[in-house]
């Protein structure tokens, strides 16, 4: 495989079940390459690779793969046609999940993107290099999740206020939120910080109380809820 | 004749003598005109004796206007009443001559003047020119009711005496309104003058300049325009005791029988006694609108290119003195030097704008090469590295070293990104300032409190030199005020860009020391905009900004660029 890393061979996924659909859309050639061959490597089936916004349309419309990995800044006119592209693929296809990378990642962008729905990821270009954890990642989009990029929920969480409602939160729930915040279950957290799920409920539960949200029905939603709070407070 | 005089004509001659003396009194003190006129027709009236005295100027069009006017019996010719020189009489003959003049029988005397004479009962009457200077000014006239008497042989020359030292008086006001005027119009330049030193904006130049002229010439109207390529003139400004119908920024088109056209054809000065004659928009709006009359327009020329004009007019029925050109002429050099100050001026800003401009686009550009360049490579550098490192599962210790080798950078692509944004911030362009400015926020060791009273897109040189001096200011707030909080308030008021950023730190920070904030000065110049600091030992710092979103100024200089 080294020797071919475009290859493009279906390999089972370890379970045995159909391997995961995917396309990877990056006007980099060689970065496209390098993310297409390390999902290759990690069981899924890439089925095709695009380098801009019309390429890439017609590679989903064509494929309809389970996952699209999508470049934010690409040719047109290298702004934000990865958006484009998601709230797209998001009314014609809305089983497809998708995920936008970006050189550096704003809320704004984040917000704009968690408002079409679910099963979307807002990373870190850089995150494809932390291969498990970001394979990972793809795979709980995959399968319905929300992610938004940790750098992003820290600089969020982490921007001084003068009366700052968030100190009214322990180490711990400061940390729940977070988590929250990037997208991840209870299940998820409780995995993350090695306790029970229901602890991280109480833990939940308890933050939703100080900071006045609503508790929301799915986790995407709880994201924008907690993002929109974070940004707004 | 006996040589020596007898008591009557000793006394005779000693009258005359005392008579004169005080009018020369008069003049000598420098007394009003008015007061020497008086002076001269009581003192002759009484001297010679007759029964009137009158003393007038000769206008342009053959009339003479009475300027002063004595007369025995208190029933003088009012001063102010203007007489036709027709016929014969006393005056138009005078006027004729240039000489003195007799008439002893007065039913021989004709004209208005004369029909008029007859009805009074005047019997005789002689007259003298007032000579000021070369130039025949205006005319004495006596007159006597009494049947019997003709006037003496001397009364020529006594009325000359007088006639001699009323023609000095002349002269010597002429030269001290003469001088008046110097003075005056010398302080009108130097005040306008003052004003281009100071380099203030044209517009209060060119609304300057149409006051000082229109106050001193005196005119009615003063009206200043600028020609533009295309055939059309731009109103700039003007001032007037009449309502002009122009606003700035009208403009009208050049072309027919007008000042506007005659001095953009020639280059040259040029006169409208009338402006009956005058056709377009410019020669037809300004007789209908405010009745004007009589006009002088002079050319402004810019460094040896026509620029615009000058054009200075009265209303009604008055008629502008000769000079009036020439005068106007001082003004358009003061105009001319203004332009040109503020054209170096604004070329000046241009190119600093320029290069504030040519250095954001190469810092956008060493950022996007950085983003999809260099990062890119490192992503894929590393991406490869993992790959290495799955596919050499027997050697351990290689394993871990393409491992440390991927962390390291990891490590690497993190600084780099770090000082991408460093060196522009990639949002501004892509989300514009009010979300770059909350990133700015965000990111700082400080709470900050935003008040964004205005979302609109601006010009990115705008933009970029407000995100600047926040980024500057909150790091200052940081570093040297050690601030708890910062508040910045932005809004757009009036076509300008407000920012206001205050820190509730020490204060007392000094704007000559080192700041960073002194590097934008230069940058907000170029924008035509301005930076207050106002740091109180104790009461925190404030920084204020002032950007206008668009100036004259700096279409002008693109309007020349393109």
């Amino acid at each position: 495989m080294e020797n071919d890393p475009v290859s493009r061979s279906a390999v089972s996924g370890v379970t045995g079940e159909a391997a995961t659909r995917l396309v990877v859309a990056d006007d980099d050639v060689l970065l496209r390459e390098g993310i297409a061959s390390l999902f290759d490597r990690s069981g899924f089936d890439v089925v095709g690779q695009a380098g801009d916004e019309a390429d890439v349309l017609a590679l989903v419309r064509a494929t309809r793969p389970d996952v699209a990995i999508v470049d934010i800044r690409m040719p047109p006119a290298f702004a934000t046609e990865g958006l484009r592209v998601a709230r797209i693929i998001r009314e014609e296809l809305p089983d497809t999940a998708i995920v936008v990378l970006s050189a550096h990642v704003e809320v704004d962008e984040a917000m704009e993107l968690l408002a079409t729905g679910e099963r979307l990821g807002y990373l870190l270009k850089s995150r494809v290099t932390d291969v498990a954890e970001f394979i990972d990642t793809v795979r709980r989009i995959s399968a319905g999740a929300c992610v938004v990029d940790p750098s992003l929920v820290q600089e969020l969480v982490h921007a001084r206020r003068r009366r700052d409602p968030l100190d009214a939160l322990s180490p711990r729930e400061l940390e729940v939120l977070s988590r929250m915040a990037e997208g991840a279950s209870n299940a998820g957290i409780a995995d993350r910080i090695f306790v029970s799920e229901g602890t991280i409920e109480k833990h939940v539960r308890s933050i939703l109380f100080k900071l006045d949200l609503p508790e929301s029905a799915s986790d995407h939603r709880r994201v924008l809820a907690v993002l929109r709070y974070l940004e707004a407070r | 004749m006996d040589a020596s005089l007898d008591a009557h004509e000793f006394r005779v001659l000693a009258e005359e003598q005392a008579s004169l003396r005080r009018v020369a009194t008069l003049v000598a003190r420098g007394a009003t005109q008015h007061e020497v006129f008086s002076s001269v027709t009581e003192e002759v009236g009484k001297l010679l004796p007759v029964d009137f005295a009158i003393l007038g100027r000769f206008e342009p069009d053959d009339m003479i206007g009475t300027v002063a006017s004595w007369s025995a019996t208190g029933d003088a010719f009012p001063v102010g009443t203007r007489w036709p020189l027709d016929g014969n009489n006393t005056v138009s003959m005078v006027f004729r001559t240039g000489r003195p003049v007799r008439i002893d029988d007065y039913d021989d005397a004709s004209g208005n003047i004369g029909d008029e004479g007859r009805e009074r009962g005047y019997r005789s009457t002689a007259g003298a020119p007032i000579i000021v200077e070369g130039r025949l000014w205006g005319a004495i006239a006596i007159g006597s009711a009494s049947n019997d008497s003709v006037m003496p042989p001397e009364t020529e020359r006594q009325l000359v005496s007088f006639t001699e030292l009323a023609a000095s008086a002349i002269a010597n006001a002429e030269s001290r309104a003469e001088l008046a005027q110097l003075v005056e119009e010398q302080a009108a330049l130097r005040r306008v003058a003052t004003l281009v030193a100071h380099g203030v904006s044209p517009t209060e130049v060119f609304a300057a300049v149409t006051e000082e002229v229109g106050k001193l010439l005196p005119v009615e109207y003063a009206t200043l325009w600028e020609y533009e390529p295309v055939g059309m003139a731009t109103h700039v400004a003007t001032w007037g005791t009449v309502a002009i119908p122009w606003q700035p920024g009208d403009r009208v088109a050049v072309g027919g029988k007008n000042l506007l056209t005659l001095v953009f054809e020639s280059g040259h000065s040029a006169h409208m006694s009338n402006f009956a004659d005058a056709t377009d928009a410019f020669g037809e709006f300004l007789p209908s609108s405010i009745h004007a009359r009589a006009a002088s327009a002079t050319p402004i020329v810019v460094e040896s290119h026509l620029w615009g004009v000058i054009v200075a007019g009265s209303v009604g029925g008055r008629q502008l003195p000769a000079d009036t050109e020439a005068r106007l002429a001082d003004f358009t050099e003061l105009v001319a030097a203004a332009i040109a100050n503020t054209e170096s001026r604004t070329e000046l800003i241009a190119s600093r704008a320029r290069i504030a401009a040519a250095a954001d686009e190469t810092r956008r550009q060493i950022e996007r090469d950085l983003h999809d360049g260099t990062q890119q490579q490192l992503v894929s550098l590393i991406l490869e590295l993992r790959a290495a490192q799955s596919t050499t599962p027997q050697v351990d210790e290689l394993r871990a070293q393409l491992g440390r080798m991927a962390l390291g950078l990891d490590d690497v692509l993190e600084e780099l990104r770090e000082i991408s944004r460093g060196i522009h911030p990639a949002l501004l362009s892509k989300s514009g300032l009010n979300s770059a400015l909350k990133a700015l926020g965000r990111r700082a060791a400080v709470p900050v409190e935003f008040d964004l009273r205005s979302n609109e897109r601006l010009p990115a040189p705008i933009e970029v030199a407000a995100y600047y001096v926040v980024s500057e200011a909150l790091t200052n707030a940081v570093k040297h005020a050690n601030a708890s909080a910062v508040s910045i308030k932005l809004e757009v008021c009036r076509g300008v860009l407000l920012l206001a950023i205050r820190d509730d730190g020490i204060g007392g920070a000094d704007p000559s020391l080192g700041s960073g904030l002194l590097g934008l000065t230069d940058r907000l110049d170029a924008l035509g905009g301005r930076l207050l600091i106002s740091s109180v030992p104790h009461q925190g710092t404030s920084l204020m900004v002032e950007i206008p979103i668009e100036t004259r100024v700096v279409m002008a200089a693109e309007r020349r660029d393109s």
